[in-house]
């Protein structure tokens, strides 16, 4: 798989929370080739098997692991036409408002029964005309509008309250392998996903293989808790994206962006966070350690509690500038992700659960 | 309308503590249904089968429980300390009439603050009329709940006010819509759900149990319409609303297409919905199992969690009227 | 197993491997290996069935993991880094002993592992600024000293993730009193162990789970496999009643039996379960006494709310200095709970 491309394709989609129904049909597309089955569920869950390709040497059924990343983006959306036509601004998940201010959007219009995308600018009140204290702070979402430069008539024609905004941030290459674009977070991830299947199939595995493409998650781990009932499997594998050190971060909140890095602490099945490292050391990979003391904020705490219980891993893939539109990643390390997915697949056996509570 | 709404905010039912009400639901739908059970939660649960035995089965749910003051300790002069169930403003609930399960009426008091104090609920005490502990405890227990004492009035022309109007009113129109409804295709559950007030915990076990393919929430938002109060953009009056989105879910894009069309068809007003915060039941109804398609019907409402909650009974005909034509398909 | 032993075994939220074989083997040993289970996030979960037809299935919990500390690095002078597992409040840490590891046997063929000895330290008095001696030391701030050299010898026997326990040896104190670590929920896990003996008239689960203390983790798995109709929560609670507070603010009170919760942020108790809880230990003269407040969060939360719901209600031995390495607690409301619980079930 070309990864840049990869990138260049996922970061052109437009899928936020609870309305990802194309990007589940285009990330369908992708593991189609590379799997048995794809469906995508009622919360746009993209859900893709790979049967196992060696049988259990005693016969037993073959264990069952999901491997998860979410599809999802921040976004906003239209909570409100004011009077001028400008467009007030309510939040999909967790948008941080400092990235906001001139920056060009895609406002989803839905009106008159026709789907059309706007391009708008994000204004607010010119610091020429705040107080000096005002001017010190950041602008609050509330004090933002989106400005589609269109007679407030016609707006009200066009737009209607509930369609989405999206934001901008093509696919841009670095140097050193690096790429940025918007929706790393966590797009990267399913292409560690698709690089894994990719392997996979010139390798052999004794576990069928769930490859979650999850909804929701940038509004609490919906859709993986949801697919995780529908899987219902024996463990538990999740990706998601992490903090890489950018200037002022405070120290143990990061980990090197040239490594992925596996999460420790409660939430994380201890024995099977050995086996993850041991696949590493013995294949001449190097890991980083992430610490959680309790909540892991990505889709392992919803997966840990799905019906019986699931035990977790899970990996990390480090992104500076989160939840922007430039997110950042070395390439290497996302290929890396995906073998180091792809070994501990493949060593998963019958005998996967002997010594893990004790 | 008015009179059923008032029948339903009348009776008592503090989240935890829904039986009374439930029982007052359980009489006026009965005969309506095909089936009414309830569940460990106190989740009253009525179906209506459909006509077509390969229909879909569609859950309603509407919350019977509402916000109150649980007795979590006696003063030796016999006033009762409370602590809030649900969410409540310490504002709206200075000098209260309030009343419990078995009829003890009370007035909600805050004692005056100390410099530098902040109001908090432990300023608050219950006053219900005892000499001392012994006396007040042989009226209320530890654990017993108060509410604001029912008062249901009409104000003006089309519009009521009352305490538990959150989410008596959805009752109201869901009662309202299961004795009108004539046979239809999809079999329809009504859930009249407890304890949505502390985390829509009822709805939650109700629906594993319904595993119902598609779920509508009914329940009220906020408004912007009355002084300093400018989201979510809903007007009182001017119809039902359909939930884009809000705190605890998001809807259904295709359902919520579905719905506004229903509402077309019916020939009746409706709004779109984006509310920053709160959530209804169907955050947990979404979660159900392999998941569920979600949205929420809502009731433009004035004063939530307050005990003067004001809402316009035309858009709650409104939100009648659009279901009935949903239903019919 | 005596409770002043399983308060001394280590076991902090994920890491129960020490505390769970021990109860399993108990379980085993009382009700027969076929009816006991480690489940899939590592909850032991042990049956015992009745003779009564249409018995209602009651589930009895009691978590098995404790408050701690997790190693996350080392500071190049040998000091470890770490961070609270569960709630700890960073005021009762200062210049206390603590264990680095955990003591574990040998088995299947394995070397036996020693625990290293630890303690909390914080600069001197003598030489803390007037704002030092006024702010808290945050968990960030403060440090485990093993006595390392420096951070590759400190990482080298703690490396990161490394479990870390309050060292506190159990003793008796005062009248019929018990000081001890992790009484919150060894208590319970012993009293369920004892009930494993009881004569039950229902069809009865106890859940051992673990991870309760960062959000009542192995719960949710636990309650989902049982489906109870009914489930009691046996816990232990903060007691708020030495010194002089106000009489409304005490929660509850060392020696004046088990507390019933009516409510906590967790759950409200199914009101007639309440009541008959209320008039079994009326009933049998067993001390009991209700919660006065609504705080803390536990297991009956998961319990009431997977799968299509139970009736819950919390049980709970007063504790003296939760989640400290100074916990105290009455060895008689220890019985009162034990009592109340098993009237219930073979009522």
């Amino acid at each position: 798989m070309d990864i840049f491309a990869y990138l260049e394709g996922m970061a052109a989609q437009h899928g936020p929370s609870g309305q990802e129904a194309r990007v589940a049909e285009w990330l369908s597309e992708r593991f189609r080739p590379l799997c048995d089955s794809v469906t995508i569920d009622a919360l746009y869950n993209v859900i893709a098997v790979k049967k196992a390709t060696l049988p259990t040497p005693d016969g037993s059924p073959a264990p069952k692991v999901m491997l998860c990343a979410h599809q999802d983006e921040i976004a906003l959306m239209v909570a409100d036409i004011l009077p001028d036509g400008t467009l007030r601004m309510g939040s999909v998940g967790g948008v941080d408002p400092r990235i906001l201010p001139a920056a060009t959007v895609t406002v989803h219009a839905t009106g008159e029964g026709q789907s059309r995308a706007l391009t708008g600018v994000v204004g607010a009140l010119p610091p020429h005309l705040m107080s000096a204290q005002d001017r010190e702070r950041n602008y609050t979402r509330d004090e933002l509008f989106v400005d589609l430069c269109m007679a407030p008539e016609k707006v009200k024609k066009l737009v209607r309250i509930g369609d989405l905004i999206t934001l901008q941030g093509p696919a841009v290459r670095l140097l050193n392998h690096r790429a940025a674009s918007k929706t790393m977070d966590d797009r990267s991830c399913v292409g560690c996903l698709l690089l894994a299947a990719e392997r996979l199939q010139k390798m052999q595995h004794m576990c069928d293989l769930y490859f979650v493409c999850s909804s929701q998650e940038e509004v609490g781990g919906r859709g993986a808790a949801v697919a995780a009932y529908t899987v219902d499997p024996d463990l538990a594998v999740v990706l998601d994206v992490t903090f890489a050190p950018t200037p002022q971060c405070p120290p143990d909140t990061t980990c090197p962006l040239d490594t992925p890095a596996v999460t420790y602490g409660p939430y994380v099945q201890h024995r099977l966070l050995e086996r993850l490292k041991q696949t590493a050391k013995e294949n001449g990979m190097k890991l980083s350690g992430e610490h959680a003391e309790r909540w892991t904020g990505t889709d392992a705490d919803d997966v840990q509690i799905a019906r019986s219980g699931i035990p977790c891993v899970l990996i990390s893939l480090p992104v500076k500038y989160m939840h922007t539109t430039v997110e950042l990643l070395d390439m290497d390390t996302l290929s890396e992700c995906g073998r180091l997915l792809a070994l501990f697949l493949a060593g998963i056996d019958e005998k996967w659960e002997d010594g893990l509570w004790n | 309308m008015f009179e059923l709404l008032k029948t339903l905010a009348d009776a008592y039912g503090a989240t935890g503590r829904e039986t009374k009400v439930a029982n007052v639901i359980e009489g006026l739908v009965r005969e309506h249904v095909d089936s009414v059970r309830r569940d460990n939660l106190g989740n009253l649960i009525c179906v209506k089968n459909g006509t077509d035995p390969n229909g879909k089965r569609i859950m309603l749910s509407a919350h019977m429980d509402h916000i109150g003051f649980i007795v979590a300790a006696v003063e030796k002069e016999g006033f009762l300390r409370v602590a809030p169930v649900g969410g409540i403003g310490l504002n709206v609930s200075q000098t209260r009439h309030v009343r419990f399960e078995n009829g003890v009426q009370g007035v909600l008091v805050r004692q005056p603050l100390k410099e530098g104090e902040t109001a908090a609920m432990k300023h608050f005490y219950i006053d219900i009329g005892a000499k001392d502990a012994e006396e007040a405890l042989s009226m209320v227990q530890l654990g017993d709940v108060a509410v604001y004492a029912n008062d249901c009035f009409r104000l003006g022309q089309h519009r009521v006010a009352a305490p538990a109007m959150d989410d008596r009113v959805a009752c109201a129109l869901l009662v309202s819509l299961l004795k009108d409804l004539p046979p239809v295709r999809d079999t329809v559950v009504a859930v009249f759900s407890t304890q949505e007030e502390v985390g829509c915990r009822g709805a939650k076990t109700a629906a594993y149990g319904v595993e119902p393919d598609v779920g509508i929430a009914l329940d009220v938002t906020a408004n912007g319409d009355t002084p300093e109060n400018k989201l979510p953009a809903v007007k009182l009056g001017e119809g039902i609303c359909v939930k884009i989105m809000d705190q605890c879910s998001i809807s259904n894009p295709e359902l919520v297409q579905e719905l506004l069309t229903a509402g077309e068809k019916a020939g009746v007003p409706t709004q779109r919905e984006v509310l920053p915060f709160g959530g209804t039941d169907a955050g947990s109804m979404q979660l159900t199992r392999s998941g569920v398609r979600v949205c929420t019907l809502s009731i433009p409402c004035r004063n939530v969690h307050s005990a003067c909650e004001v809402i316009d009974l035309r858009d709650v005909e409104a939100g009648k009227q659009l279901l009935m034509e949903y239903l019919r398909g | 197993m005596e409770l002043s032993r399983l308060c001394e075994m280590q076991g902090i939220s994920g890491r129960e491997e020490l505390v769970r074989m021990a109860i399993f083997r108990e379980c085993a040993e009382v009700l027969g290996e076929e009816n006991v289970k480690i489940d899939r996030v590592g909850n032991v979960i042990a049956h015992k069935a009745c003779a009564k037809a249409d018995a209602p299935r009651v589930m009895v919990a009691a978590h098995m993991d404790e408050v701690g500390l997790m190693v996350i690095n080392a500071a190049d002078d040998g000091l470890l880094q770490v961070r609270n597992i569960g709630g700890i409040d960073p005021r009762v840490l200062v210049s206390k002993r603590v264990k680095v590891g955990y003591d574990v046997p040998a088995r299947d063929g394995k070397p036996a592992q020693e625990a290293l000895s630890g303690v909390i330290g914080a600069m001197a008095i003598h030489l803390q600024s007037a704002a030092d001696r006024k702010n808290v030391l945050p968990i960030e701030n403060l440090y485990v000293d093993i006595g390392a050299k420096d951070k590759d010898e400190a990482l080298a026997k703690a490396p990161e993730g490394t479990p870390v326990t309050f060292d506190t040896p159990s003793s008796p104190i005062g009248d019929g009193c018990l000081l001890c670590k992790a009484g919150d929920d060894r208590v319970g896990c012993y009293n369920l162990l004892r009930l494993l003996h009881a004569e039950v008239t229902c069809d009865t689960w106890f859940a051992f789970t673990c991870q309760e203390e960062v959000g009542s983790r192995g719960a949710y798995g636990a309650a989902f496999r049982i489906q109870p109709d009914v489930a009691l929560i046996l816990e232990g609670t903060t007691a708020n009643d030495a010194g002089d507070p106000d009489e409304t603010q005490k929660v509850c009170r060392l020696g004046k039996g088990v507390a019933v919760s009516f409510m906590d942020k967790a759950s409200m108790a199914q009101p007639e379960l309440f009541a008959e809880m209320m008039k079994l230990a009326e009933g049998s003269g067993i001390a009991h006494q209700v919660k006065m407040a609504v705080a803390g969060g536990n297991d009956s939360g998961p319990a009431q709310r997977a799968g299509c719901g139970a009736k819950v209600c919390v049980l709970s031995v007063p504790c003296r200095y939760i989640h400290s390495p100074s916990t105290v607690l009455c060895l008689e409301d220890v019985e009162a709970q034990y009592l109340l619980a098993k009237a219930y079930l073979t009522r």
